[in-house]
């Protein structure tokens, strides 16, 4: 076992874990930050992204360890705790999210897009959010608020 | 059992670990190592975290070529300076491998020593000449890709060594690399990396083709009598044709779940023929041209 020192949107937190502990299991069952979702385990789909000191990476292949010293961001994150963020308000408007699996993964992955780059073009979007599925939208509401984000909205 | 986490400060001390922990595994970016483990395909005693060694970092131009740490991410590949001027087929490919969040973290080295069949990078570092730079705690070694793959998901890679570095050539070529896959975040059904070498005597005319096909046999390789067949030609719709058909038959293709192996070889040879017209045309197009 490992004491850990974590910094996760912005809090100090310790928490004891095994050392090989993934950043996923720590932020959901040790910080209880549910908002990264278990899917398929093996970096495919997407719903566990957060950001590392800024890129999203799959958290279910990431070591918890290993972002001692980094800033860790979830969909905690967003917005004060209370009130929704401007592109979560978008994800709302345009009926991004249905069943709402995907979305604080696709959250992360296009915040991180976006500070990349603010100004994306629609294939730079889908890029962005390759490594996040949806089964339920199609895809297209979830392009078209971050689009509309970049636009200003 | 619990897998232990080390943490080296540097290179002999990760090499001292590789030796003393008999059942660990070095982990890069762990975008395969943890999967693998998460599926219990493995299970290493402990893992050695390269991550803090700063000897496997860097890319270097020297006389002979660029020597690129193993620790490099597919993200770090895709924004170096040298590399998109001077190699610029490497970035190209790396920009091809699976997603985002693999990319960010995925290392040149993890995806090279991983050799999963359908990966970008080996068959772009083979065309490039690469050479992988071994180290063990007492001495190091050198290892020409072409030796370091050697079958399924195997390395020549010992049980007490950290590949270190991967060398390419100076190229002074034009390069291209086409992935066939289903969608572009999947391995590569068959992806082929070509790069040309102008002949300087004779304009339009290649010194040397080098071809590296991945994806469609169990371990990436160097189309290489295709290659003998290329020296000194003219690279028109028709020598690419022949070049195509010819390389299909040096590769030992097999069947799964996401194409059968004649389809495979089919594949090889499109992607050859057109691997070898584009690399032509990039190299008619600006004269030295960044491979
Ligand atoms: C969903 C998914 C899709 C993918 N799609 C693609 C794709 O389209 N194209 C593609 O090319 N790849 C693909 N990959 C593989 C990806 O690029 C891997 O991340 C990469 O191959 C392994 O790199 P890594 O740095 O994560 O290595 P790790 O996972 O950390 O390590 C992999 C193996 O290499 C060993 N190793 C790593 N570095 C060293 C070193 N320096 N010395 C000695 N041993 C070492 C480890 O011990 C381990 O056995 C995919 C992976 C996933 C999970
Ligand atoms: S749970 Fe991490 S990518 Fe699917
Ligand atoms: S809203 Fe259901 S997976 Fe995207």
């Amino acid at each position: 076992m490992a004491l850990l020192d974590l910094k996760v949107n912005g809090q100090e937190a310790q928490v004891e874990a095994p050392d090989t502990a993934l950043l996923l299991d720590v932020l959901r069952e040790r910080l209880f930050l549910t908002g990264a979702k278990r899917g398929c385990e093996t970096s495919h789909c997407g719903c566990c992204t957060v950001r590392v000191d800024g890129m999203a990476v799959h958290s279910c292949v990431v070591l918890a360890a290993r972002c001692q010293g980094k800033e860790i961001t979830t969909v905690e994150g967003c917005g004060d705790g209370m009130e929704l963020d401007r592109l979560q308000r978008l994800f709302l408007e345009h009926g991004a999210v249905q069943c709402g699996y995907c979305g604080p993964g696709m959250l992360m992955a296009a915040k991180a897009l976006l500070e990349r780059n603010p100004q994306p073009t629609l294939d730079e979007v889908k890029k962005g959010l390759d490594g996040n599925l949806c089964r339920c939208t199609g895809y297209t509401p979830i392009f078209d608020a971050i689009l509309a984000y970049s636009r200003g909205a | 059992m619990e897998c232990k986490l080390i943490r080296p400060t540097d290179l002999d001390e990760a090499l001292a670990a590789r030796e003393e922990y008999t059942d660990g595994l070095p982990i890069a970016g762990g975008q395969s190592l943890l999967v693998m483990m998460r599926n219990r395909l493995i299970s290493p005693g402990a893992l050695i975290d390269l991550e803090p060694v700063e000897a496997l970092r860097g890319i270097e131009v020297q006389s002979t070529g660029i020597s690129i740490g193993a620790m490099n991410t597919c993200r770090q590949l895709i924004a170096s300076p040298v590399l998109r001027e001077e190699v610029g087929v490497l970035p190209s490919a790396a920009r091809q491998v699976s997603s985002t969040a693999v990319r960010n973290l995925g290392t040149i080295g993890g995806n090279v020593c991983h050799n999963e069949p359908g990966a970008d990078l080996p068959p772009v570092l083979l065309a490039l000449n690469g050479r992988a730079v071994l180290r063990r705690r007492t001495h190091g070694r050198e290892v020409p890709l072409e030796e370091f793959f050697t079958g399924y998901f195997e390395t020549a890679l010992e049980a007490d060594e950290i590949l270190c570095r991967i060398d390419i050539e100076h190229p002074n070529a034009a390069g291209v690399y086409l992935k066939h896959a289903i969608s572009p975040e999947d391995l590569a059904i068959v992806g082929v990396a070509a790069v040309v070498v102008p002949d300087s005597e004779r304009p339009g005319a290649v010194a040397e083709a080098r071809i590296g096909i991945g994806g469609a046999a169990p371990v990436p390789l160097r189309a290489s009598r295709t290659e003998a067949a290329l020296k000194g030609a003219v690279l028109d719709e028709e020598t690419a044709r022949a070049a195509g058909e010819l390389a299909s038959t040096e590769v030992d293709t097999g069947s799964d779940p996401h194409a059968s192996a004649g389809y495979r070889r089919k594949m090889v040879a499109v992607f050859v023929r057109r691997a070898l017209l584009h690399a032509a045309n990039q190299m008619m197009g600006n004269g030295h041209g960044a491979a």
